[in-house]
């Protein structure tokens, strides 16, 4: 982390704040927005479980940035209407930030999610780490992969939402 | 271990066969007898598949009901089934939920087990009771049998023969997991869902192309399918074609159907109580249901490739499962959500009706479209029976 500039700190964080901004205010269009536009882009969501016994399942798995833009539709149009929402609080912490050429870094993070079904009984949802890889696009932050790895192998609810 | 089942909690059966009182999904006094009468009793129970631990010294942990087990390969490769629980003073032996193991040791008095079961040491035996013989100090196994890899058990000393067992079901097994190179596992979804067992195997054939917009949206179209029902398995095979692509999905590779070859049909088998297995276009299956409480159940969905799979292949299942079919599956999200749904519903006591293909309220149907929910009627029935609810009106 040796010459980390604080503006490049304070462009990825801005890039993660906008990441759980999104989620928490349901905004799914600009949760795939804080993703590269690039065909590579990915998002996996697995557990910790699955990735520490090296087993591949994921419980979320964009491999492409048209697997990204395909779960606004799960969320928005095939699963519209059938389940009881629940609302969510995304915390994260950044761990590490290393550079990896001028314009692309790695970073972790703890995440936690806590969410709201029953209106009277917020809890957590999941805990875990973000690892992602975060490319300076034209000035702006964006996410070429994001892994959020959940320590919460057996998950209290169906999920809608990415983490 | 024969835990005893007590007398039939107090409930009267409405007289319509078509009628489930809800009450069964929300009254504890039935989930307790349920434990002892089902989940402990003379029935089979899905505890693992082969591939979840295929070296020696690999193992697993999980519950039935509330009854600790340890699934474990011993060193001589054969699959074994123990109670997770010391010999000595009953302390839990192993708290991993998978790994791989020469042996067991409980830290309480560094007691060790082989990953065979039996005692290989015990500090002090000079100086134990007269009624220590190492020999018989062995981890307590229980009654196991295994299916196509599937792993069942039984705590009950008198489970019947399993092909009778499975009647039907073992053929739909068979296109499911039966494959000749075996399976190799690819890993788990698990999540807890706040509801009862039996809403879960309650899930019908009705709802299928109507809740769950995926199947239209995605132009899939359910070709002639055959729902069966026998007293301990049920289930559907049928072929469900993609049909032309809405162009819904962006990338639809995600859907394709890439090893029509072994078997191009989709297959779900209910075993009773609980367990689920699907296949679904290349996804394989096992979905092990553990019964936390009246309105608890956890489920483990533990996704399989074959044996000899091409790395593209499994690279395929593994997104395949890993975006369709589980907690946070495109057609089975919707699903759970209305598990959840129908718990608290149900809180209100009143009566479930079915009406999809039922023709006659008297008597329990056997021949179902695929779309019919009336293959529920004959294993409400079952289970009415077996817990020894009477009928309104009957004695
Ligand atoms: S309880 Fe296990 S060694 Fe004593
Ligand atoms: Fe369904």
């Amino acid at each position: 982390m040796s010459s980390m500039t604080q503006e490049v700190l304070a462009t990825i964080d801005d890039l993660q704040n906008r990441y759980i901004a999104a989620l928490d205010g349901k905004d799914i269009t600009a949760w795939a927005g804080t993703f590269s536009e690039q065909d590579e882009a990915t998002y996996i969501c697995r557990s910790a479980e699955n990735e520490a016994m090296g087993w591949p399942i994921a419980l979320m798995l964009d491999d492409c940035r048209a697997r990204i833009l395909d779960r606004i539709t799960f969320i928005t149009k095939i699963w519209k209407g059938t389940f009881q929402d629940y609302r969510t609080r995304h915390f994260t912490q950044r761990l590490s930030c290393e550079q990896e050429s001028d314009t692309v870094f790695r970073v972790r993070s703890n995440f936690s999610i806590e969410y709201t079904l029953d209106p009277n009984a917020s809890s957590t949802l999941a805990t875990g780490l973000y690892e992602d890889v975060v490319v300076i696009e034209k000035g702006e932050a964006r996410f070429l992969s994001k892994r959020a790895v959940y320590d919460t192998t057996v998950l209290p609810n169906y999920i809608v939402y990415p983490f | 271990m024969n835990m005893k089942a007590g007398a039939a909690p107090d409930l009267a059966w409405p007289s319509d066969v078509t009628d489930v009182p809800s009450e069964v999904f929300v009254r504890k006094d039935i989930f307790e007898e349920e434990l002892e009468r089902i989940f402990y009793g003379p029935y089979w129970h899905t505890v693992g598949h082969e591939a979840e631990i295929p070296n020696p010294g690999d193992f697993k942990t999980i519950d039935l009901g509330r009854v600790p087990l340890l699934v474990a390969r011993g060193k001589d490769g054969v699959v074994r089934v123990f109670i997770n629980a010391c010999s000595h003073r009953q302390n839990q032996v192993e708290t991993a939920p998978c790994g791989n193991r020469k042996g067991f040791e409980c830290p309480y008095h560094r007691w060790t087990f082989k990953n065979d079961g039996s005692l290989a040491g015990c500090p002090g035996s000079e100086d134990f009771s007269p009624k220590f013989r190492k020999e018989d100090y062995g981890l307590k196994q229980v009654n196991m049998t295994n299916v196509f890899g599937l792993i069942l058990v039984s705590l009950a000393d008198n489970p019947p023969d399993i092909d009778t067992y499975l009647d039907r079901g073992k053929q739909n097994l068979e296109k499911q997991i039966g494959h000749k190179e075996g399976l190799q596992l690819l890993g788990y979804q698990k999540v807890r869902y706040g509801c009862n067992w039996k809403v879960i195997m309650d899930n019908d054939g009705y709802h299928a192309p109507l809740l769950h917009t995926g199947f239209r949206l995605l132009g899939w179209q359910s070709g002639g399918g055959e729902q069966f029902v026998r007293d301990y398995s049920a289930g559907v095979e049928s072929q469900l074609v993609p049909g032309k692509s809405t162009g819904i999905l962006k990338d639809s590779s995600l859907i394709e159907f890439k090893d029509s070859q072994w078997d191009a049909g989709s297959f779900v088998t209910g075993i009773f109580p609980a367990t689920i297995l699907v296949k679904h276009m290349d996804v394989i299956s096992i979905r092990f249901p553990i019964v936390r409480s009246v309105d608890c159940t956890e489920i483990h969905y533990a996704y399989f490739a074959k044996g000899g799979d091409s790395e593209e292949t499994i690279k395929h299942r593994v997104r395949q499962a890993s975006n369709l079919l589980g907690p946070c599956g495109m057609i089975s999200m919707e699903d759970a959500a209305i598990f959840r749904r129908i718990q608290l519903a149900a809180e209100a006591r009143g009566t479930a009706i079915f009406q999809k293909g039922v023709k006659d309220l008297k008597s329990i149907p056997n021949q179902f479209l695929q779309n019919d929910e009336s293959p529920n009627i004959p294993r409400w029935d079952h289970y009415r029976r077996l817990m020894g609810f009477s009928k309104k009106g009957e004695a």
